[in-house]
């Protein structure tokens, strides 16, 4: 309920009444409110995330992530005795709406402390105007390494697993798997090309003697009809295909190459975001079995009390298992509320120096925010896609492997990052 | 070779599923002088109804043929008598602003109406598999594509040649002032070519529904891509959008394929050219 305070009192005209029953429904809410609160301002956090568009239902999961963890922690007193709240904003995945957005969020609403974004591109370019804000962002999709390598700085970290822990990860099932010639399909911007790019890297790393092929396939993002990349790829009879296609994207692919027997070839697939509750949900069985596919977070890979209560409550609440997008905005938040109960207030600037080095419980296990670069130090989870689940409603992963944060994240050194 | 003939299968397909939609916008142009943004969200309509029909109904795919792209009409009739009516006569931009606020409520209650989790549909048993042909392999379901293309451009054109009720349609696209003088009711006319086209985005919709993923904004881009192939067609032209059309599929066919490091840019190359060399479009009315 929006409470303000009416310009113009006029005559008893419909508008006039209307503004009294607002008035009174404010008065209302106000006495009901429990004291404490009334004192002390919540907390507020400022997400952004992509509300509208074809990867729509990424900011979705995302949303109910903070709701259902914001509702938890002000159930339990809140953070520093204060309730905390949260203002979504919809990046649209697009660098200057996100740019806006973040400015609204902190200049008009008053946000303490922001979190958000889904694409690389997105995060390459909102990071260097963060430190103007004055906030800490943490970043719990957008994958890019380059938000905590090269363009790193004192206000931006990232809670979720990005593209070279997760190449690493991949680079080490391809090098099992024992397939020689590689490809790619990916999307044309810079997560498809860093994906392909930090995957040779690790994969030539372990075998030497692979051959990363010429012919590769960027369809723009968003292109609808993959039928001419997949046959391309098709003919160019190679041993592995690593696919980092993701959203709506993956769902139309994953359709288009199935119509074409893609999956029924010789080689290997490795879906490196098709372990996404989002496209999984969507495809359901349609979702072809036994192909690898890797997430930032599975559901089902954590055995501890946080994970089992989170998936949980979640599955109750929305009726879907959480995906990586909604695990990560609701370890933000947890982030967030031991980095402000670490700094003993919400200033921006101690809160981000508070979560430098920072180590918390996540579902994921715990996780450490590395003071050098601030990217957590998290690994993905791989399997091959299974039985469909009817209580997830979802395609399980058998052979399932979580990597450790260790193993697959490169030194500070090594990100380019220098704080 | 057949690297090459995978490419034209690919073109063609590409091309007709464009063509189906394009046309609609171009018919609506060519009557109403409007260009109807919102002409995506009537194809994105088409796609939800289709999974509505499927998934909520659970009928099977063939009924969602007939009852999405009916669904649609009946909006698009609601639309153009509520809203697009006040804006005739005025300047083109006036429509454009408010076509594209339309496609932008389209695309919000698509989201409320049906969430924005991305849905498929699955094609009907006997159009799933694929087909050998001179020694590739290729989706039964696209062949679908294209014979539903050209079965649905053989009767637009056979409506507008062939019978009264498309003579009258062309009379008012021709000369207004001149059809309302010979006792023709040209806002129903009118009202019925909006119908139409929006049938066809709707039809389209349909068609697309078990190859493309079913999500918010998805006919935000099926609308650029019209709009390119009626600006390389030609504003108003028929054949032009059939060539159009056909050009824009072999830019996306042969482009993915043979140059992958600058298929992004082909479609607006292409569009650029057009425009520098014939600015009326390659089929465009009038000399340029």
């Amino acid at each position: 309920m929006h409470c303000t305070r009416p310009r113009i009192f006029g005559t008893a005209s419909p508008g006039a009444v209307r503004i009294a029953a607002a008035l009174a429904a404010c008065a209302a809410l106000l006495a009901a409110a429990p004291a404490a609160q009334a004192q002390q301002k919540p907390i507020r956090f400022g997400a952004i995330y992509i509300m509208s568009g074809s990867a729509a239902a990424y900011g979705q999961f995302a949303k109910q992530g903070i709701e259902l963890a914001a509702d938890e922690i002000n159930k339990k007193g809140g953070i520093l005795g204060r309730q905390v709240e949260f203002a979504l904003e919809d990046g649209q995945g697009k660098v200057d709406v996100a740019i806006q957005a973040a400015r609204k969020l902190v200049f008009q609403g008053g946000a303490d402390a922001l979190m958000g974004l889904d694409s690389s591109g997105v995060a390459n370019g909102l990071t260097p105007i963060v430190p103007e804000l004055r906030k800490p962002f943490v970043i719990t999709h957008a994958a890019s390494p380059d938000v905590t390598g090269k363009l790193c700085n004192a206000y931006t970290y990232r809670v979720s697993v990005n593209v070279n822990q997760n190449m690493g990860a991949a680079a080490q099932i391809a090098a099992e798997s024992g397939a020689k010639r590689w490809t790619t399909i990916g999307p044309d911007y810079a997560f498809g090309h860093q994906s392909w790019e930090y995957f040779g890297k690790y994969l030539k790393q372990r075998k030497p003697d692979v051959e990363l092929m010429q012919e590769v396939a960027f369809p723009r993002f968003g292109a609808e009809d993959f039928v001419p990349f997949i046959n391309s790829v098709m003919q160019s009879k190679p041993d592995g295909v690593l696919i980092s296609l993701w959203g709506g994207d993956l769902v139309n692919f994953v359709r288009q190459a199935k119509n074409l027997g893609f999956f029924e070839q010789k080689y290997q697939v490795l879906l490196t975001l098709g372990a996404a509750v989002e496209v999984l949900s969507a495809l359901g069985e349609q979702m072809p079995q036994g192909v690898w596919a890797g997430t930032r977070y599975w559901f089902a890979a954590h055995d501890n009390p946080i994970n089992n209560a989170f998936v949980q409550s979640y599955l109750d609440r929305f009726g879907a298992p959480p995906s990586y997008n909604a695990e990560g905005a609701y370890a933000a938040m947890y982030l967030y509320k031991a980095a402000m109960e670490k700094a003993g207030s919400v200033d921006g600037a101690a809160v981000a120096k508070a979560l430098a080095g920072m180590s918390f419980d996540a579902p994921n296990g715990r996780l450490t925010i590395r003071a050098g670069d601030h990217q957590a130090v998290v690994g993905p989870t791989w399997g091959k896609l299974g039985a469909f689940d009817s209580k997830y409603k979802v395609r399980m992963l058998d052979a399932m492997r979580t990597f450790k944060g260790e193993d697959v994240t490169p030194t500070v050194a090594e990100t380019g990052c220098k704080l | 070779m057949q690297g090459i003939l995978a490419a034209l299968l690919n073109s063609l397909e590409i091309g007709l599923l464009l063509f189906v939609i394009a046309v609609g916008l171009n018919i609506v142009f060519g009557v109403l002088n409007v260009i109807n943004f919102a002409h995506g969200g009537l194809y994105m309509l088409g796609a939800y109804f289709t999974y509505t029909v499927v998934a909520y109904l659970g009928l099977p795919f063939w009924p969602a043929l007939v009852l999405a792209p009916l669904a649609v009409a009946v909006i698009a009739v609601a639309l153009e008598r509520l809203v697009l009516r006040q804006v005739y006569g005025r300047d083109v931009s006036d429509s454009l602003l408010v076509t594209f606020a339309l496609l932008l409520v389209i695309d919000d209650a698509v989201r409320v109406a049906w969430g924005s989790g991305i849905h498929v549909v699955a094609p009907p048993p006997s159009l799933r598999g694929t087909v050998d042909l001179f020694g590739i392999t290729y989706p039964v379901y696209s062949f679908f594509v294209m014979g539903a293309a050209l079965v649905a451009m053989l009767a637009l054109w056979l409506f507008f040649v062939r019978t009264r009720a498309g003579r009258i349609v062309r009379a008012a696209a021709i000369d207004r002032r001149m059809a309302e003088g010979i006792g023709i009711d040209v806002p129903r006319v009118i009202t019925g070519v909006f119908a139409l086209g929006a049938w066809m985005a709707g039809a389209a919709g349909v068609v697309a529904a078990p190859i493309r993923a079913i999500a918010p904004g998805m006919g935000d881009r099926v609308i650029i891509d019209a709009f390119i192939v009626v600006v390389i067609g030609g504003l108003g032209s028929f054949p032009g959008t059939l060539l159009g059309a056909l050009v824009l599929g072999l830019i996306y066919g042969f482009g993915g394929r043979y140059l992958p490091q600058i298929n992004l840019v082909l479609p607006y190359l292409g569009m650029a050219l057009v425009l520098l060399l014939r600015p009326r479009g390659l089929m465009g009315k009038g000399a340029a």
